[in-house]
């Protein structure tokens, strides 16, 4: 145990600078045993879940084995009603998301170009910002109602300022001389705006796109658990109180795909947006 | 008409204030707490009366298997989970313990909802449960014994939950509340003598499992609400303080 760890990086660490000789060679053998690894990671984790209540650890009743869960939720996709709620849980998600990324990129390049404004507001944003979204539940419920409104006011809470800070950050984080540089070469506003400011950006802001992605998910399932707005969360609250519970679990392991889903998607949107910026060309600049 | 599930009496109430929504369903002690704090809510149509026979109710106390306890009397220090704290579930639960002779001022009382109070008396987290259909039957089923039809015991005629409206909308809308009564009270005729299609209709919007469905328990779909039931109700609720006085039954049903 000890020595295989003790080995492990230490026989990989060279190889890491080693430029293009070893770049090939490392980058294949990780590419086949990283998914093969979480392949068995997964059947590990499986075959676990399908013994803990076989064996006895937890009553069959309150966690159903793996196999009856996982025939549960393929007995569901095969029906229209799951795909309308997976459709009305991303529809929540992507719009709420969409329109929190909207308004703090707006708002968060407008403060950077106001300086004042943004000191004058910091202690609004300071106070505003570690409010829990959930917390608005009961504002959401008396003034949208049931509806998809709910998810989004909770969704666009909890990421307008995730999104708006990582902007903050970014437009404050420009280089003063590429800044003058850009100054003195004759650009405008605008194209400073987009020449030096965008690009220094970027990577703050897709890191806050990528936070709130997750936590956009997280929200959109509790409000409609804890709401009733339509989507899967509504659907696990209708298996909960009929005493469902394979269903439940079902709709969770949904919802966790979900996640993987939209996570590797945003890791792949952000490789692309960001494929000039040495964070994601790492290796080519040795 | 559109029908939106979801949300208790938390989130319906504050609705049919603000006119958002037009009816909506809800217990006794619940509307008569909201229309002690002033909120203008009348009763337009009965929901669900208990059937007033102990053996075929869709509500009981239960203990697990195996509990020492055998009456309502012996709850006294004992844990009683309930869905919600200072509603109809510790009201008629302590008049159950009261009836049967015992200290009903020393019952324990916590708030779990319904699917985890099974689940919960199993660990011994709680020694007994109010629970309600398809609860009952779960927990029927995994061997917990039912000590008291709190309800019935209440009266066997009790209403526990009805429709209500806004007193906004019987003012500017009365035909529409007429209609609604109307309708309900045709509906609620109409599940009583048809216990079969009543029953079908569970699997278009919970998800019940059938085998389950055939064995619940149900209410009563009766449309008269007995009033002498509901100044029984409130009478224990302003023993328990829940209200300071009794509400003006006239006022409170249309």
């Amino acid at each position: 145990m000890t020595e295989t760890t003790a080995q492990g990086p230490a026989r990989e660490r060279p190889e890491a600078p080693a430029g293009a000789g070893g770049r090939p060679r490392g980058a294949t053998r990780t590419g086949t045993s990283k998914p093969l690894l979480g392949a068995v990671g997964i059947v590990a984790f499986l075959g676990m879940w399908e013994a803990v209540p076989h064996v006895g650890l937890v009553s069959e009743r309150y966690l159903p084995p793996a196999s009856t869960v996982l025939a549960a939720l393929a007995r569901r996709a095969t029906t229209p009603d799951f795909w309308t709620a997976v459709g009305d849980t991303l529809i929540g998600w992507g719009l709420g998301l969409a329109i929190a990324f909207v308004g703090a990129v707006l708002l968060g390049f407008a403060m950077g170009a106001l300086p004042r404004v943004r000191a004058f507001t910091n202690s609004t944003v300071d106070f505003l910002r570690p409010i829990p979204s959930v917390a608005l539940i009961p504002l959401a419920v008396l003034v949208y109602g049931t509806d998809i409104r709910s998810t989004l006011l909770l969704v666009v809470y909890a990421c307008f300022w995730l999104i708006y800070i990582q902007v903050l950050y970014g437009v404050a984080d420009v280089d003063p001389v590429a800044e003058q540089t850009a100054r003195s070469y004759g650009l405008g506003r605008l194209a400073r705006i987009r020449y030096v400011v965008w690009p220094t950006t970027l990577p703050y802001l897709m890191t806050g796109v990528r936070l709130a992605a997750a936590v956009a998910l997280i929200l959109a399932i509790t409000a409609q658990l804890i709401i009733g707005s339509p989507g899967i969360g509504r659907e696990i609250a209708v298996a909960q109180s009929s005493g469902a519970v394979s269903s439940v679990y079902a709709l969770i392991v949904a919802t966790g795909a979900l996640g993987v889903l939209i996570n590797i998607g945003v890791r792949a949107l952000e490789r692309r947006v960001l494929r000039w910026h040495t964070s994601v060309r790492g290796e080519a600049t040795a | 008409m559109t029908i939106e599930t979801g949300g208790g009496g938390a989130t319906t109430v504050p609705r049919i204030v603000s006119g958002e929504l037009d009816f909506a369903f809800g217990n006794v002690v619940s509307l008569m707490v909201a229309r002690e704090q002033g909120l203008p809510l009348t009763v337009v149509a009965n929901g669900m009366t208990t059937t007033g026979d102990a053996e075929t109710d869709y509500s009981a106390l239960v203990v697990p298997e195996g509990s020492d306890i055998t009456a309502p009397a012996q709850l006294q220090d004992a844990t009683v989970a309930i869905d919600n704290l200072r509603n109809i579930g510790d009201t008629s639960v302590r008049n159950s313990v009261r009836l049967d002779g015992g200290d009903a001022d020393h019952v324990d009382f916590v708030e779990l909802a319904f699917p985890d109070m099974v689940g919960a008396m199993d660990n011994g987290q709680i020694d007994a449960a109010w629970v309600v259909e398809p609860f009952l039957t779960i927990a029927l089923e995994q061997g917990a014994t039912p000590i008291a039809a709190n309800f019935v015991e209440l009266d066997p005629e009790l209403s526990i939950a009805t429709y209500f409206t806004g007193d906004e909308l019987i003012a500017s809308d009365p035909d529409t509340v007429d209609a609604f009564t109307e309708a309900m009270n045709a509906s609620l005729v109409y599940a009583e003598e048809h216990p079969d299609e009543t029953s079908q209709i569970l699997t278009t919007f919970t998800e019940i499992d059938p085998e389950l469905i055939d064995q619940l328990r149900w209410p009563r779909f009766e449309t008269e609400i007995d009033r002498g039931a509901l100044e029984t109700v409130a009478d224990l609720m302003v023993t328990d303080g829940l209200i300071d006085s009794a509400p003006d039954l006239d006022t409170f049903i249309r």
